[in-house]
């Protein structure tokens, strides 16, 4: 296994957020979590990153614990609901900043940028501000930024949730072709049931800081804790 | 037709708000205007010419203010800067921004007087790093209640996204939260240098007469009636930050990000 999260525990004062958490996902799979806001959704993912300190258990990437690292030594991504583009950057640099940060030589980052950037169809769009580029774009800066580190895991808390319909469509079939292309590991975190579903290799549904990983999507369908159910009923009826 | 009466009293303003300027200004190239006469005794450069000299020590007075004020609003900006995010960061954090307000509480005469005796203790009575002190005392937690405003959720998202995409903290801090703080410490630097440049009552007091500031000459000549040398000071006074106030709005205001 790639990812195996072990009995990973958090409480906040007296409340137990995030409830021995325990799961595992292969390499180049995406585990799709659903689940109501304050269920512990980013709590967990934020356990994972290293961005909060687990109360107990541990995190082991491709065999080595990470628990006790700081989040700069994981390579673990994690990408907010917002894009939190750099303002002062432009969308070329906003992507480089990783490997600027890594201070690698400029011909291989401009290398590495281009050829991103025609991924993300981004052509025209590298010196333009953060404030010239629409939501869509934005996000697609985002993703970029954060696959040309080459991360070990990928971890992502409602991307899509602050996009109109149409565009949260393109990125997802984007990010489907992203995740198979640069060969990702992922979690992804959303309320949104088909989301869940097309994105995810395999679902998870988080209530009360418990997760439940299915063992494929016919038995989270057929979950009736899940509302898929409820989904399903709600479309027949209208025919 | 009617007639437009906005522009005689936008003018009429204009002039009342200029007016104690220029005429400022006019004053400090006069002497020996006395009343009823109608014109000044003399009006020159002689007033001017008088900075360069020794006789009053205008130009030496110019140059302990700049140097007071650069040091009070650099010290007072970086630090305040840098202990706002951990004021903000603390869980105690409402406590500490409360504790911030104290030296506010008294008024700085007051202030001063409570800070005499460690001053004095300190062997920092009558200089000038005494005075840089005692004005940090004041500037530092303005400009610690000036960044609370920086700190937010969305600077945490930053720093923690900069960190997962491998970023140090020093990378963090170069990289991110010093350009996105850019316009906040420039305009925190303006503000903490006029709070030292114009100060009074604790740089007369920690200051006991040996570190004399333009603020506390301005003072001097109206005390002795001067009122020509008075405004000659007044005028170097306002120079600074007259240049300031032209950077503040050429670089912070029309770049804001």
């Amino acid at each position: 296994m790639f990812l195996e999260v072990r009995n990973l525990t958090k409480s906040f004062k007296k409340e137990q957020v995030v409830k021995n958490l325990d799961f595992t996902l292969d390499a180049h799979q995406t585990l799709s979590i659903l689940g109501k806001s304050g269920c512990g959704k980013t709590t967990m993912l934020k356990m994972i990153a290293g961005l909060v300190k687990p109360d107990n258990g541990e995190v082991l990437l491709a065999g080595e614990a990470v628990t006790l690292k700081k989040p700069e030594k994981r390579n673990i991504v994690y990408l907010y609901q917002e894009d939190l583009l750099f303002p002062h950057l432009n969308a070329f640099e906003n992507i480089a900043f990783g490997l600027r940060l890594k201070k690698l030589p400029q011909a291989k980052i401009t290398e590495e940028v281009d050829k991103i950037i025609v991924s993300l169809e981004l052509e025209g769009q590298a010196t333009k501000m953060p404030n010239q580029l629409s939501g869509g774009q934005r996000q697609r800066v985002s993703f970029g930024r954060a696959i040309i580190t080459n991360p070990s895991l990928l971890l992502l808390d409602e991307p899509f949730g602050s996009l109109d319909a149409g565009t949260r469509k393109r990125m997802q079939t984007l990010f489907q072709n992203l995740t198979k292309t640069y060969n990702i590991t992922s979690l992804f975190i959303t309320h949104d049931l088909k989301e869940a579903l097309l994105i995810g290799d395999k679902i998870g549904f988080m209530k009360a800081g418990n997760l439940k990983v299915y063992e494929d999507k016919n038995a989270f369908i057929n979950d009736t804790t899940t509302g898929v159910q409820e989904e399903i009923n709600f479309w027949e009826s209208l025919n | 037709m009617r007639l437009n009466w906005k522009p005689f009293i936008l003018s009429l303003f204009v002039i009342l708000v200029l007016f104690p300027f220029a005429f400022m200004v006019l004053l400090s190239f006069m002497s020996g205007w006395r009343f009823p006469d109608l014109i000044p005794e003399y009006m020159g450069l002689n007033n001017w010419n008088t900075i360069l000299g020794s006789e009053v020590g205008l130009l030496e007075s110019f140059f302990s203010s700049l140097i007071i004020s650069l040091s009070v609003a650099i010290i007072s900006t970086l630090t305040g800067f840098l202990l706002s995010r951990t004021v903000y960061y603390h869980p105690r954090k409402r406590v500490l921004t409360l504790l911030t307000y104290f030296p506010y509480i008294l008024a700085p005469v007051v202030f001063a007087a409570c800070l005499s005796y460690f001053f004095l203790k300190l062997g920092l009575f009558g200089n000038i790093t005494g005075v840089i002190v005692a004005q940090f005392l004041i500037a530092f937690p303005y400009a610690l209640l000036f960044f609370s405003s920086f700190w937010n959720k969305k600077i945490r998202s930053y720093e923690d996204l900069v960190a997962t995409l491998g970023g140090s903290p020093v990378q963090k801090f170069i990289k991110v939260i010093l350009p996105l703080a850019k316009s906040m410490l420039l305009m925190c630097f303006f503000q903490t240098f006029l709070i030292s440049w114009f100060e009074y009552g604790l740089t007369s007091i920690i200051g006991v007469g040996k570190v004399q500031t333009l603020t506390i000459k301005v003072f001097l000549f109206i005390k002795e009636s001067n009122y020509y040398y008075g405004a000659l000071a007044c005028c170097l006074l306002i120079f600074p930050p007259i240049i300031l106030l032209y950077f503040n709005k050429r670089y912070v205001f029309k770049n804001p990000i």
